[in-house]
Formats: structure tokens, C-alpha cells, sequence
């Protein structure tokens, strides 16, 4: 790729605007991710985090605006240096773990046999699921197969990765585990899209937008966000209720 | 047009039903019993029953083929998996060939077990020779069955709708196609719907092969047809393939 030549934004995206029939899932939503930072997508559940991962990955068009990866609108070449992991663990239940990490592995491009194989076991080791790699995902707790779902989604060593709520369902001590290596990942120049809902997360992550109806309301690394409350001991949460407010006062007062 | 992702998508596809072992067994079995009962429901050996086997042949290479690929690729689209590969390089008419190439060898090794056994175990009349000729033909109607459940599984949003097309799409066929009655005693109206239905002709040409004796060059007309009924569903199934992922 020529990501060595390109020192734009990992991501750009301007206007966008979404919707399904007559609701308005994105809207006029503009955004940029610089390259290899943990990006955060903050907001109840309705707030378009799921449609706004979708369009970024080329999965729905834009109604309006446009989105550009690495300096580049989405098409079927791009979509090899993407990642992305849906919210429902979709994999393919007969299968194994193996087996379903080594298909995306595949569809994904990477063909020489040895460097597949070291990849899949890389991606599966990460997840902490190595000994259990020859169970069907049938048999599998929720949890597992959430963290099996973010094995396929990383296992072709993707530039940019986008996660619909990777840390759902997955033990603390993991969590740690995963943020640790996304962090990893971060150094070496990956960037990573990840929605969530858990303040946890959202500490992790560099740059944080909270959305709110298709809408980003605010947008900065979390301590700026917990800053502009005027309180000291804010969280993350109370700085979101903040936005939240101050964007409801502003509407009622127009 | 990436022969390496059609295979994969093939392979995996042949995985997953082959680590299903009770699917597996039900595939299989289901057709047996089917021919064992219509052997065994006809009193002695009649001449009718030898007519009545090509036909129930046929319908069950379409029927089977169609009935496995809609209900897999559904499954595919309500467990996110097809979202999956809709973010993924693999483009669709690669995706359709993949899954065409899987279920085509599932299908065709049912097939097989079901043309071997009606021939050998209940001891159909078939013409000295026809055997191969059977096979190869039975190959044409299940692929022509597989884009078929490609195809109409675009029309369900889930697996219960999905097994209510499946006697729309077969019964018209059955009715209209010479399962029960020769379609050429049938009104101008219906021998023209029926003109349209792949099984008319995947029964008149394993009729032909079959009871007959006749090459695959003589039934070239009804494979020239089925051939483009399986070139353009599966055109028609590589375009609706979007929906549902999105
Ligand atoms: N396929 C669809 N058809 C119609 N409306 C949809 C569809 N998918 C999402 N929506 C609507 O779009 C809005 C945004 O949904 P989205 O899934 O993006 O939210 P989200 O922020 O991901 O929520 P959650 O936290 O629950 O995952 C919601 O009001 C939802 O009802
Ligand atoms: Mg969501």
C-alpha cells in the first residue's frame, strides 16, 4: 500500500450523512483520525456507532458526503487493509475456531501457507483461545466467541481496524490483555475504530466522540472531554451527561 | 475473478456440512427413503413405476439442491457472516461461485447415492449403458438447483420464510412439469407456463436417457436450456447478493 508515502489523516471523513427510510441514522458528520491512535465512538444505544462503522468499512453507501481511507475512497481494494469486526459474533458455527480464523485469513488475502498459519496462531493465542482452537464455536461461551469474532477480524494484520464493540461480554483480566495490544498495534502505526459503551474503554483510547443521534456532540481526548465539565473529578460519564445536556439547552433555546 | 477465494469459499462451504454429521446423515437418508416408499407403493413391478422413477429423479436433483443451498445461504445472511464477507476483498461473483462450488459437490454426491441406489438396490429400469449419462445430467439439473436457492434466498428475510418458498417453488413445477401428468395433454396455457419451469426439461431429458436409451447429444436441447437457466439465475443471484448484508 501506499501508506509509507501518506502522512494525512488514517481517516477523513466529511458531511456524511445516513439514513434508513425516514430515520436519520448519521448525519452531517464530519471526523479525522490521525494515523495509529486508538479512536473511541461513544453513545447510547440508537446513536448510529453501528451505522457509522458500517459506512466506514464500504458495508452501506453514503447518502451524502464522502469518507476517504488513507487518503483513498472505500472500494474492494481498500477493504484488504481494513479489519472489521461486527457487533454480533458472526462466524460460522460448525466450524472451528481455527478454521473460521484461518477462512478470514484467507478471503482476506493471505495466501502463502506458512505466514497464514503463524498469523492465525498469533491471532488466536491473542484471545487466549490456542488450546481450545479445535472446538467447533458451537460449543463456546458468549464471550469466547466474541473474542474468537476479534481473532478473524485482525488475523490479516489489517492497517486500520475498525471493532463494534470488541470488550462486550469479554472478563476484565482480557480486557486488559486486548488494550494492551491494541496499544501495541497503535505503535506500529494501526489505527483502530472501536464504539463502545463501557467508561473503561473509553479511558484507553486517545481521541473519543460522543454521539448522539447520528450526530458527534463533542470530540477530544478523554481528559479534554472531562476538562470542559468546569468540574474536576468529572468521569468520562459525567462529561458525556454534560454534552448531552448543554446540546439539549442549546436546542431549546434556538 | 480470484479462483483462490471461489475455492476457499468452497471448501469451507464443504467443511461445515461435513463437521454437521447429523445434517449429513438426513441429506443422505431422506432421498433413499423417499424412492424406497414410491418402489414400494406400487403394487408389483409395473411399467408405471419404471416410468415414474426419471421423474422423481429429477424433481428430487432440483428439489434436494435448491432446498440446501437457500436454507445454508440464509443461514449465511442471518448469522452476519455474509456481512462479513461483504466487507472482505472477495467480490460477489466470486462469492457465488464459491458457494456454487461447494453445494454443487455436496449435492452431487447426494445424487450420486440417490441414482446408485434407485438403480441398484430397487432395481429401476434404466437403458443398457445409461448409468454415466444419468449422472452427468442429474449434474446440470442440481447446479441449475443450487443458483436457484441462491437466488430466492434473497427473497427471505429468515429460515421460516424461506422453507415457505420451497413449495412454491416446487410444487408449480411438480404440477405443470409431467410428474403426474404428461404435459402435453395439459392446455395451451399451462404447456406454455410450463415451458418456462427448468424442471420440464431436466424430466424430459432424463425421461429420454433413461427409459430411452438416448446419448447426451440427443438430449442437447433440454442441457442447452437448463444451462441457461443456471447461467442466468446465477447472474440474478450474484446481483441480489447484496441485500440482507446491508
Ligand atoms: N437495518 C436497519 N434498518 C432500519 N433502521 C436501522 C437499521 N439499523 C439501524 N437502524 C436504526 O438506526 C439507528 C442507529 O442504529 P445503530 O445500530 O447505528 O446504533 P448503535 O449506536 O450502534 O446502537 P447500539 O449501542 O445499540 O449498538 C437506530 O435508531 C436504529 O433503529
Ligand atoms: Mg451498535
Amino acid at each position: 500500500m501506499t501508506s509509507r508515502e501518506y502522512t494525512g489523516p488514517a481517516i477523513k471523513v466529511n458531511d456524511l450523512s445516513f439514513n434508513y427510510k425516514n430515520l436519520k441514522a448519521v448525519d452531517q458528520l464530519s471526523l479525522e483520525v490521525p494515523r495509529g491512535m486508538s479512536f473511541g465512538v461513544l453513545g447510547p444505544n440508537g446513536s448510529g456507532k453501528t451505522t457509522l462503522i458500517r459506512l466506514l468499512v464500504g458495508l452501506l453507501k453514503p447518502k451524502y458526503g464522502t469518507i476517504h481511507m488513507m487518503g483513498q475512497p472505500p472500494s474492494r481494494k481498500m477493504s484488504r487493509y481494513i479489519g472489521y469486526m461486527p457487533q454480533l459474533a458472526s462466524l460460522y458455527t460448525e466450524l472451528s475456531i481455527a478454521q473460521n480464523v484461518d477462512f478470514f485469513a484467507r478471503i482476506y488475502g493471505v495466501r502463502n501457507r506458512a505466514e497464514r498459519r503463524m498469523q492465525v496462531e498469533e491471532a488466536i493465542q491473542l484471545v487466549d483461545l490456542w488450546p481450545r482452537r479445535r472446538d467447533s464455536i458451537y460449543n463456546l461461551s458468549g464471550g469466547m466467541k466474541q473474542r474468537v469474532s476479534l481473532a478473524c477480524s485482525m488475523v490479516h494484520r489489517p492497517p486500520l481496524l475498525f471493532l463494534d464493540e470488541p470488550t462486550v461480554g469479554v472478563d476484565p483480566k482480557l480486557r486488559v490483555t486486548f488494550w494492551e495490544y491494541f496499544q501495541n498495534l497503535n505503535k506500529q502505526g494501526v489505527t483502530i475504530v472501536i464504539s463502545s459503551h463501557t467508561m473503561d474503554d473509553a479511558a484507553h483510547c486517545d481521541r473519543l466522540a460522543f454521539l448522539r443521534e447520528g450526530r458527534i456532540i463533542a470530540e477530544g481526548t478523554p481528559y479534554e472531554l472531562r476538562q470542559a465539565t468546569g468540574q474536576s473529578e468529572a468521569t468520562l460519564e459525567d462529561a458525556f451527561l454534560y454534552f448531552v445536556v448543554s446540546m439539549e439547552e442549546g436546542n431549546e433555546s434556538k | 475473478m480470484s479462483p483462490s477465494n471461489t475455492l476457499s469459499i468452497a471448501l469451507r462451504v464443504v467443511r461445515q456440512l461435513v463437521r454437521d454429521r447429523r445434517t449429513i446423515v438426513i441429506i443422505l437418508v431422506i432421498p433413499l427413503v423417499i424412492m424406497t416408499l414410491l418402489r414400494y407403493s406400487f403394487p408389483g413391478e409395473s411399467s408405471l413405476l419404471n416410468n415414474a422413477y426419471p421423474p422423481l429423479l429429477a424433481t428430487m436433483g432440483l428439489l434436494f439442491s435448491f432446498m440446501l443451498t437457500g436454507i445454508s445461504f440464509l443461514r449465511e445472511r442471518s448469522q452476519g457472516t455474509m456481512e462479513r464477507m461483504m466487507a472482505s476483498p472477495v467480490s460477489r461473483f466470486d462469492m457465488v461461485v464459491g458457494y456454487l462450488l461447494g453445494f454443487f459437490i455436496l449435492a452431487l454426491i447426494q445424487i450420486l447415492v440417490v441414482v446408485l441406489f434407485t438403480i441398484y438396490a430397487l432395481g429401476a429400469h434404466h437403458a443398457p449403458g445409461a448409468l454415466w449419462r444419468i449422472c452427468i445430467f442429474q449434474i446440470i439439473v442440481v447446479t441449475v438447483g443450487v443458483n436457484l436457492g441462491i437466488f430466492i434466498s434473497a427473497f427471505a428475510r429468515n429460515e421460516f420464510q424461506m422453507v415457505q418458498f420451497i413449495p412454491l417453488i416446487i410444487f408449480p413445477q411438480i404440477l405443470l412439469c409431467g410428474v403426474i401428468w404428461p404435459v402435453d395433454q395439459m392446455s395451451t396455457a399451462l404447456q406454455w407456463i410450463a415451458k418456462f419451469l427448468p424442471l420440464k426439461y431436466a424430466i424430459n431429458g432424463m425421461t429420454d436417457i433413461m427409459l430411452k436409451g438416448q446419448g447426451l447429444l440427443d438430449v442437447g436441447y433440454e442441457i442447452g436450456i437448463l444451462a441457461a437457466f443456471a447461467v442466468v439465475i446465477s447472474i440474478l443471484a450474484a446481483l441480489t447478493l447484496r441485500r440482507g448484508a446491508a
